[in-house]
């Protein structure tokens, strides 16, 4: 595990715009997360109200908003929807609703075979965008990771909690392909005096300008460790990785890293 | 420029690869009837979307459907209410995948064998590096549930899920596409390989293995043994397939 010192202890004003740049970039993605989700509490808050089952088809009016997210986030947002919880939809077992980018420039919808009688991949309950906020309610912040169950890319997704009347009922996520992100964020990495990776929790970098060290590759646990014992990140250009924070998003700027 | 020249560069534009992607068609679609994924009596969608959802052209379509309806497969009804149905054979599953076995040479399976085996090496060497304990929760899951499965079908689901996590975590999604490139080629075929209870066991033992030298980080075994799992199961296949061919 990484442990990490506070946003803006070190004075550090390259490393500060890498991490105002990862939360600006990310933030934007979470406030379309935030439209989805809070447009699927709409749209569920009738069934609700009229104390009946919640079915696919009050949810009929989500596309509508997908399609629009996907054409306004083209640079950056490759999928989005809703991913419902198993067993609570009255009409169906279990139940998404997600909008990709297709290399035609549309978009479509995914349709994924969620039959256990015939299909693997049924069961999407054991991806981290699900477990993170039906465990802890808070967001997720997931990969990068292969997702082969929708876009076969490499990728990020970002996802929030979705309640109804108190209980939980799915999750919104949005999709952000790795070279999408790496295209955003390298401006601000390559304006540092020497070579940064961006690492999520688990240490696996997320995107760097470091040759040594990928995207996908494990930054491993002593290089991270010894900036556990310094009090404050050592100042540029000093001796010793540096490990920074990002705020409330889940990623960590590793510089100095060996 | 010369003739040669021409034709060359002409072949430069040529579409690619289409006979491969009607036989391609014809195989996923033809083993989702065979396996009855695809019930009897079913619409087939509409061939624009079918195509869209495939990712040939219509053309390659039109091919792959007629091809299936000379193997009795499909049956076409033209006019109002018309379209392509699935036609489900009235033969038990393993004969069924037997006939499909044969359509296959064994130089042919002998070199998916070995195409597969390669990027699965591939796969496992590069997921001993990349990956942490976390990471292999999917394999374990996968490796358990196909301990628990009975059906030869349920079992060849999961061992392909298998592949396409190893390759997942290798972070790798040229890995990843190729080995579901591989399920949807051999993946209904594996039923086969799996459905003595004495293969199963040594599948699930080979996987754990597998498993274990990619946790320890131990590359070049896991690498040795993920050759060894592909290479096992086809063995098994292409045994079965010379035993038709006798």
């Amino acid at each position: 595990m990484v442990t990490t010192h506070p946003t803006g202890s070190p004075a550090r004003t390259g490393a500060s715009d890498v991490i105002d740049e990862v939360s600006r970039i990310l933030e934007g993605v979470f406030q379309e997360v935030a439209r989805t989700r809070d447009r699927c509490e709409q749209l569920a808050a009738p069934a609700d109200a009229e104390d009946r089952d919640l079915t696919t088809a009050d949810f009929a009016a989500l596309p509508e908003l997908l399609r629009q997210q996907l054409a306004s986030g083209r640079d950056l947002i490759s999928g989005v929807g809703f991913i419902a919880e198993p067993g609570l939809l009255g009409d169906v077992p279990v139940w998404l609703d997600w909008w990709q980018n297709a290399p035609d420039g549309s978009f479509r919808p995914l349709q994924l075979d969620l039959d256990p009688n015939t299909s693997a991949y049924s069961d999407y309950t054991h991806w981290e965008w699900f477990t993170v906020p039906r465990a802890t309610g808070g967001r997720a912040v997931s990969g990068p990771y292969v997702d082969y169950l929708c876009s076969d890319e490499y990728s990020l997704t970002l996802a929030l909690p979705v309640y109804s009347a108190g209980r939980f009922i799915g999750v919104a996520a949005a999709d952000v392909y790795l070279r999408h992100f790496e295209n955003a964020v390298m401006p601000a990495l390559q304006q540092l005096p020497g070579p940064a990776c961006l690492v999520n929790t688990r240490g696996r970098v997320v995107a760097s300008t470091d040759p040594r060290h990928l995207a996908g590759s494990l930054l491993k646990d002593p290089p991270l460790g010894e900036t556990r014992s310094s009090a404050a990140a050592p100042a540029p250009g000093g001796p010793g990785p540096s490990l920074l924070s990002c705020g409330e998003i889940p990623l960590h700027l590793v510089t100095g890293h060996a | 420029m010369s003739r040669v020249e021409n034709d060359a560069r002409h072949a430069v534009f040529a579409p690619v690869d289409t006979v491969a992607r009607v036989d391609a068609v014809v195989r996923r679609l033809g083993d989702a009837i065979e396996l009855g994924l695809l019930a009897d009596g079913e619409q087939l969608p509409g061939e624009s979307e079918l195509s869209t959802r495939l990712g040939v052209s219509t053309v390659t379509l039109r091919e792959a459907l007629m091809a299936l309806r000379q193997q009795g497969l499909v049956t076409t009804r033209r006019g109002r209410g018309g379209g392509s149905f699935v036609v489900s054979p009235a033969k038990p599953l393993s004969e069924r995948l037997f006939l499909r076995l044969a359509d296959w040479s064994t130089p042919d399976l002998r070199d998916l064998a070995d195409h597969w085996a390669a990027i699965t090496g591939a796969a496992a060497r590069l997921a001993a590096q990349r990956t942490e304990p976390e990471d292999l929760a999917p394999l374990h899951r996968s490796v358990d549930a196909l301990a628990a499965a009975t059906e030869p079908a349920a079992r060849a689901r999961i061992h392909a899920r298998f592949h396409v996590e190893l390759a997942a975590a290798a972070q790798s999604a040229r890995l990843t596409r190729e080995e579901i490139r591989f399920q949807a080629e051999i993946g209904t075929l594996l039923c086969l390989a799996l459905t003595e209870e004495e293969d199963h066991t040594r599948t699930v033992t080979l996987q754990r293995t597998l498993i274990g030298a990619v946790r320890d980080g131990a590359g070049d075994r896991a690498g040795t043994l993920a050759e060894e799992c592909v290479q096992d199961a086809m063995a098994r296949l292409i045994g079965l397939r010379l035993g038709i061919a006798g």
